[in-house]
Formats: C-alpha cells, sequence, structure tokens
C-alpha cells in the first residue's frame, strides 16, 4: 500500500467480510479458549455459508490459550496455510491484516481471522524481563498497567479540563449497551454515581471505569470482491486497515521515564493512517469501536483517533452523542467494559460488532438510519495501536 | 541491620544519593535509567547522567490492591501507595511518592529520598527511591 494517499483498487482487489461469528464474553469455567474459538469459526462459517474446507488462509491470535494452528484438528486436517499471530491488543487486527495482505496477494479469494483468549481472575501479571525492564521495577511496585492508565488519565483530565463525571459517563454507557447484547459480561446498567462510588483502584479510576481480563472469542470470513457479493447479501468492504508502533515520546505502559513533551501517541499515528487511505475522514464515521480498557482510555481515545476535539468528550458524552441513537455511537456492544478484555478475542470483536452493525443486524443495540462507515481501534502495551475503516 | 539497594545502577553517591540515567551526546536525549543507545537518534553516544534531585509531580495516582508478585511488599505488609512522574525538566522519572493525599496534587514540589521497599529473606533491607515533598522547592534548583 501506498503511504500518504488514498487506496483505489478494482473491487476483484478489495477484501469484504462476508461472515462473522462470537463466542458469548464472559466467564464459563467449563468451556476452554480453543473450544470457544472453535464455536466462533464454525458461527462465521455458517453465517458465510461457506466449509473450513473452502478457507484457503487462516490467521489465528491469542495470548495465552494456545497455538491457533492447533484448531485445524478440531476444525479439519485440509492443509490449509495458518499464521498464528501474537501482538497484544492489536492481535486481533493483525490478523485480519494477515488475511487481506494474503488475500490481495492471490494466495487465497477466502480467508479466515480468528482470536480467543481465556485469562486468569484479576489484573494482569507481567515480567519485567518480558518488556526489557530490570526486575527492581516490578519489585517495587510500578508495573502495572492499571497505575499506567490512571497516571494517563489524571495528567489528561488535568491538561483538558475534563471532570472526573466524565469518566462516570462512559462507563454508565458501556454497561447501558451491555445490558443490552447478548454477548457481553457485564450486563447490569449502573448509575454514573454507583461508578463514583465504587471502589477506587487507582484514582481518578474507580472499580467500575476499569474492565478485567476475561475470555472470549470471534471470528470473521474475509473474501475478495469476486466472491463477496456471491457470497454475502451485504458484505462489508474493509476500506482500510493500519497497524502502528509507538515513536519517539509517546506515553507509554511501562515507561521508568518519560521525554518532557509533547506526548504522541501511536493512535494518532493510525487512526491518521486509515482516514487517509480510505479517503475518509472521522466525521463520516457512524459507528465507533474504541479501546476502553478504562474509561479514562475511551475518553483519551475519542480525540487521538479524531473523532472529537481534546477537550470535548465531556460536552459529547453529556449530550449524548456517544450512545447508539446519538451523532458518534461509540461501543455500541459495551466495550471491554462490558465484555471484558480477553486480549487475542477483543480486537475481533470490535470488528464483529462494527460489521453486524453496518449490515443493520446488531445483537444489541442497532445504530439506526443504516450507518454506511464504521470505524475499529485498538491500543495496548508496549505502544501500538490499529485502526481499521469499514463500509457498506 | 543492613541495607541495599533495589538496584545499584540506578544510583550514584551515597550521601547525598542521587538517580544517575544517560544523556545522548547527539540529541540531548535524557533517559533513565541508562542504556547504551539512544531511543531518538542513531547519531550519539550515551553516557551516564546525573539527574536533578527536585521536580514537580506530572501526575500521580494511588496503588490501592496489593499487586501480584514479583511485587514484593514490605515487611509490614502491603499498604496502599502513590506512584506517580517527576519532572525533572530534561526528563520525567515515574517513582513512587511518599506525599500524603491531602497534599497531592499535579505540580507540587517533590525532591529525591529513598524509602525501604521490601526485605531480603536474610532480613536486608532493600531500598528504593522516591520523592517527598520539597519543603525549600526554590533553593539549589
Amino acid at each position: 500500500m501506498t503511504e500518504g494517499r488514498p487506496t483505489t483498487r478494482a473491487r476483484s482487489d478489495e477484501v469484504y467480510v462476508v461472515g462473522c461469528g462470537m463466542h458469548p464474553f464472559g466467564r464459563d469455567d467449563t468451556v476452554t479458549g480453543m473450544a470457544m474459538a472453535e464455536r466462533a469459526v464454525r458461527e462465521a462459517l455458517a453465517d458465510a455459508g461457506v466449509g473450513w474446507e473452502d478457507i484457503g488462509y487462516a490467521a489465528g491470535g491469542s495470548d495465552v490459550s494456545g497455538k491457533p494452528d492447533t484448531l485445524v484438528g478440531r476444525l479439519g486436517l485440509t492443509g490449509v496455510p495458518f499464521v498464528n499471530v501474537q501482538n497484544g491488543c492489536a492481535t486481533g487486527a493483525s490478523t485480519v491484516l494477515a488475511v487481506a495482505n494474503a488475500l490481495r496477494a492471490g494466495e487465497a479469494s477466502l480467508g479466515l481471522a480468528v482470536g480467543f483468549d481465556k485469562h486468569e481472575r484479576g489484573a494482569f501479571n507481567v515480567s519485567a524481563a518480558r518488556y526489557g525492564l530490570g526486575d527492581w521495577y516490578a519489585e517495587s511496585g510500578m508495573m502495572l498497567t492499571t497505575q499506567f492508565f490512571a497516571l494517563k488519565t489524571q495528567r489528561y483530565l488535568h491538561e483538558h479540563g475534563v471532570s472526573e463525571r466524565a469518566l462516570a459517563m462512559v462507563a454508565a454507557r458501556a454497561f447501558r449497551n451491555g445490558a443490552q447484547h447478548p454477548m457481553a459480561w457485564r450486563r447490569k446498567p449502573l448509575t454514573e454515581q454507583e461508578i463514583l462510588d465504587s471502589p477506587e483502584v487507582s484514582p481518578p479510576l474507580t472499580q467500575y471505569m476499569f474492565c478485567s481480563p476475561g475470555q472470549g472469542a470471534a471470528a470473521l470470513v474475509l473474501a475478495l470482491g469476486n466472491r463477496a457479493f456471491d457470497l454475502c447479501e451485504r458484505p462489508v468492504r474493509l476500506a482500510s486497515l493500519a497497524l502502528r508502533t509507538r515513536r519517539f515520546g509517546s506515553f507509554e505502559v511501562f515507561s521508568p521515564w518519560l521525554p518532557p513533551g509533547p506526548h504522541r501517541s501511536p493512535s494518532v499515528d493510525a487512526a491518521e493512517a486509515v482516514f487517509r487511505r480510505a479517503d475518509l475522514r472521522p466525521a463520516d464515521v457512524r459507528v465507533a469501536q474504541l479501546q476502553d480498557t478504562d474509561s479514562g482510555s475511551e475518553l483519551i481515545h475519542l480525540a487521538e483517533t479524531g473523532l472529537c476535539d481534546h477537550g470535548e468528550q465531556e460536552e459529547l458524552l453529556a449530550a449524548g452523542d456517544t450512545d447508539a441513537t446519538g451523532r458518534i455511537p461509540v461501543n455500541t456492544d459495551g466495550g471491554c467494559l462490558a465484555g471484558g478484555e480477553p486480549v487475542g478475542a477483543s480486537g475481533l470483536r470490535q470488528f464483529h460488532e462494527v460489521v453486524r452493525q453496518l449490515q443493520g443486524r446488531a445483537p444489541g443495540a442497532q445504530v439506526p438510519g443504516a450507518p454506511r462507515v464504521g470505524f475499529t481501534h485498538v491500543y495496548g502495551a508496549p505502544g501500538i495501536s490499529a485502526c481499521a475503516v469499514l463500509t457498506v | 541491620m543492613t541495607t541495599r539497594l533495589v538496584a545499584e545502577d540506578l544510583f550514584e553517591g551515597v550521601d547525598p544519593m542521587r538517580l544517575v540515567g544517560a544523556r545522548c551526546s547527539g540529541c540531548h536525549t535524557v533517559v533513565f535509567p541508562r542504556q547504551d543507545s539512544c531511543p531518538r537518534c542513531a547519531d550519539g553516544a550515551m553516557s551516564a547522567h546525573v539527574l536533578p534531585v527536585r521536580g514537580l509531580v506530572w501526575s500521580w495516582t494511588l496503588q490501592a490492591f496489593p499487586p501480584k508478585p514479583p511485587y514484593r511488599p514490605p515487611a509490614g505488609g502491603f499498604q496502599p501507595y502513590h506512584v506517580g512522574y517527576v519532572d525533572l525538566g530534561e526528563v520525567l522519572v515515574e517513582a513512587r511518592l511518599e506525599v500524603p493525599r491531602r497534599e497531592m496534587r499535579i505540580g507540587l514540589p517533590v525532591r529525591l529520598t529513598t524509602m525501604p521497599a521490601y526485605h531480603d529473606e536474610d532480613g536486608t533491607e532493600v531500598l528504593t527511591f522516591a520523592f517527598r515533598p520539597d519543603p525549600s522547592p526554590e533553593e539549589d534548583r
């Protein structure tokens, strides 16, 4: 793909989503990560009306729940090329990228992307060495993702004059949407006051402003344009997808030091790239998915991706603009806050929701008015972001 | 009681103890802890660089729940603690903040100190760096 210019391709070179499937998110001790993945794949295949033997290229991702390519033992030993991806929060987007590029390169005309995970309870614990840091950093109690989200949010609220109530509004909307979604984990609506009054985890963030590591799986069937319209009544075009790592000066998790600033996130780079390539603007988006590991992250990502200006979020939230019925509906399935965060599955959950919204068959709250442009955004350690623009 | 530092290469000197990072001869970027290559430019050489002891709280939060290992709780067990970034001018350093909640704010003047982090199995007290409120922020900055 050419940097800096919109991509124009013949329809036969375009990649479309023609089927999607999802195992409910949450916590269920009776089912393994692999079993959830199998169910999501079978649902996606059935949705596309194809069989596993029709898949010519596959990519799968999981952070902790096994080697995705061993799924061939459950799905059928067809000899299909199957690439394993382990790319943190961008795992799902990376599987889509791998499959889309393989299709465009002529490897196959039909491909499958799957992501799944099943995490232990409680905050993620990570090894300092894995991030190139000394043991002292974790031993002295500074190597926690929750601290990073709180520190970034605290500074953001201070710099942009946003109140803590805005954080509660984000979570309240997530649980409202989750309550309507059959595959969400947290299905109980909570008031802003209940969210503000929940136990403090790391101020300004309280317990109900954080998502929890959980479990789940999601899968997509992707097809080249010449097949997509035969298979699917309303295929969703993958207009653009961009994956970025951090550049100098970004404020990232597990940073013992930061340069004085300004701090620019890889989310800004990834979002600018996808809108440029799709030849669309953030203002064209009618349904969006933003990484919401916590309320603060979603608030920041709204502006970093260009969906609003810095400091404008509180006004937007208060006016209901990010509700399913609003101007820029965000996380209509409840996001990570209501769904939990199975790392390998989370990115594909976003695609699942946006695809179903654009096809007018959302499992939960449907955005009215037949939205035509959707957007997905993930962000994670150690400073990666992936964004996609989807259109019908 | 014997004491040791949580990691020798973070510090320089004893009284006063200072934090030591590295500075790039090419673009003057200051990093902490020290590393051998510059994350910003390919041209410079990195050399040890002693950091200022005084700064301002840039952001802060509280660790309210006990972290999982490899975190090591202090001898008396886990107590919630503050962490934050301190703006030292040329670099922001993440650190434990020995600041009471009622005094905590972005912009608070603080200075370097040490605090016991945990004890080794043989009873050795392990010290880490922290920042505490600075009663005389204008002196020798």
